[in-house]
C-alpha cells in the first residue's frame, strides 16, 4: 500500500531525469518450501535484458530470492499493466 | 603304488576345499553385486523430494503464468508434490527394509549352500572310513547289542564283557584283563589272571567282529552262497 505513495514519487524522479525510464519484469523463486515471483524492478543501467539480470540478480538474492529470467525490458508505458501481476514485488526489488 | 594314492588323495581333499573356497567367495561377491546394483537401481529411479519443486519451476520459467492467483496456484502445487515426496520416501523406507530382507535371505541361502558343500564332505569322508558307531544299545535279557541299526546276537559271556566295558567307558576308564575278569567274576583284581580277561576280549571280538562282517561286506544268502554286500563299482585291484 505504501508503493502506491512511492510510485508516482519515482515516475516524477525518473521523469525529471530526463531520460528514458527502463525497467524490466522477472520471474524470480524461493526454495523449501518453494514460493514463486513475478515482480518488475527498475533498471539504472543499459535498457537490455542482460544487464537487467546483472542488475536484479544480486537485489533479489539480497532479499532472500533466486532469478529464474528476465522476460523483457520495457519503459514506463508497460508498467500499469504488469503492475497488478506484479502485487506486492512491484517495483519492491 | 602306495605312494602314488596317497597323492592322489591328497588332491582330491584340496579340490574339494578349493572348490568350497570358490564358491564361498563367489557367493558373497554375488551377494554384493546384487546388492549394490539393487541399491543402485533404487536410488537411480525414485526422484528426489525437490522434483516435483523442480518440474513447477519449469512450468512458471516456461509458461507465462504472471498472475497472483497463477503464482499462488503454482505454489500449492508445489506445496502437494512436496507432500506426495513424503509418501515417496516412506515407500523407499518399504523398500530399504525388503532388501534388507533379501540380503538376509541371500545370506541365509549362502550359508546353507556352505553347509551342504561341508555336509557332502563329511559324508563322504565318513563313507571312505566305513563303519561309524552312532548308536550302541545293548539289550541284556535277549543277549542282543544293537550297532546303529545292526541287530547281533552274543554269547551270555560276550554280553557280559561288552557291558562291562560300555560301563567303563562311560566312566572314561580303561580296564586291564584282570580288571574285566574281576567284575565279571566278582572276585578281587589281585585274584585274577590278566590272560582270562583277554580271552574274554578274544571272544567278544571274534563273534562281534564275526557277525559284522556277516552283516557289513560277507552276506549269506540262504540256500544259495554268499556275496559281498558292496557295490561293484567300488571294488579296484591294485
Amino acid at each position: 500500500m505504501k508503493h502506491a505513495f512511492i510510485i508516482p514519487v519515482l515516475l516524477a524522479l525518473t521523469a525529471t531525469g530526463a531520460q528514458a525510464a527502463c525497467y524490466a519484469d522477472y520471474k524470480a523463486k524461493q526454495d523449501n518450501p518453494l514460493r514463486l515471483q513475478y515482480g518488475v524492478a527498475e533498471i539504472r543501467g543499459e535498457c537490455s535484458v542482460a544487464q537487467a539480470e546483472a542488475e536484479i540478480a544480486p537485489r533479489l538474492v539480497a532479499g532472500g530470492w533466486q532469478l529464474l529470467e528476465v522476460l523483457d525490458v520495457f519503459d514506463e508505458t508497460g508498467l500499469d499493466e504488469r503492475q497488478q501481476s506484479a502485487g506486492e514485488f512491484y517495483l519492491r526489488y | 603304488m602306495k605312494g602314488s594314492r596317497v597323492r592322489a588323495n591328497s588332491t582330491s581333499a584340496i579340490e574339494v576345499r578349493q572348490t568350497g573356497n570358490r564358491i564361498v567367495v563367489g557367493g558373497i561377491a554375488a551377494i554384493v553385486v546384487i546388492l549394490a546394483v539393487a541399491a543402485v537401481l533404487l536410488f537411480l529411479n525414485l526422484p528426489d523430494a525437490n522434483a516435483f519443486n523442480a518440474r513447477v519451476e519449469r512450468v512458471f520459467v516456461e509458461n507465462d503464468l504472471t498472475t497472483q492467483a497463477e503464482i499462488k496456484l503454482l505454489e500449492i502445487l508445489a506445496q502437494s508434490g512436496t507432500a506426495f515426496s513424503d509418501t515417496l520416501s516412506s515407500y523407499r523406507v518399504v523398500i530399504f527394509v525388503l532388501l534388507v530382507f533379501a540380503t538376509a535371505l541371500l545370506v541365509a541361502a549362502m550359508a546353507f549352500l556352505v553347509m551342504l558343500i561341508t555336509l557332502n564332505r563329511r559324508m563322504g569322508q565318513i563313507e571312505r572310513k566305513g563303519i561309524e558307531v552312532n548308536s550302541l544299545l545293548i539289550a541284556r535279557e535277549q543277549n542282543t547289542v544293537y550297532l546303529n541299526n545292526f541287530e547281533f546276537k552274543l554269547t551270555e559271556a560276550a554280553i557280559e564283557t561288552l557291558s562291562v566295558l560300555a560301563e567303563a567307558r562311560m566312566d572314561d576308564e580303561v580296564l586291564s584283563g584282570a580288571e574285566i575278569e574281576a567284575v565279571i567274576s566278582g572276585r578281587d583284581a589281585s585274584d585274577c589272571d590278566e590272560a582270562a580277561g583277554a580271552t574274554r576280549i578274544k571272544r567278544l571280538r571274534d563273534t562281534l567282529g564275526n557277525q559284522m562282517v556277516s552283516e557289513l561286506l560277507v552276506k549269506n544268502i540262504a540256500r544259495r552262497g554268499y556275496m559281498l554286500a558292496i557295490d561293484k563299482s567300488v571294488i579296484r585291484m591294485v
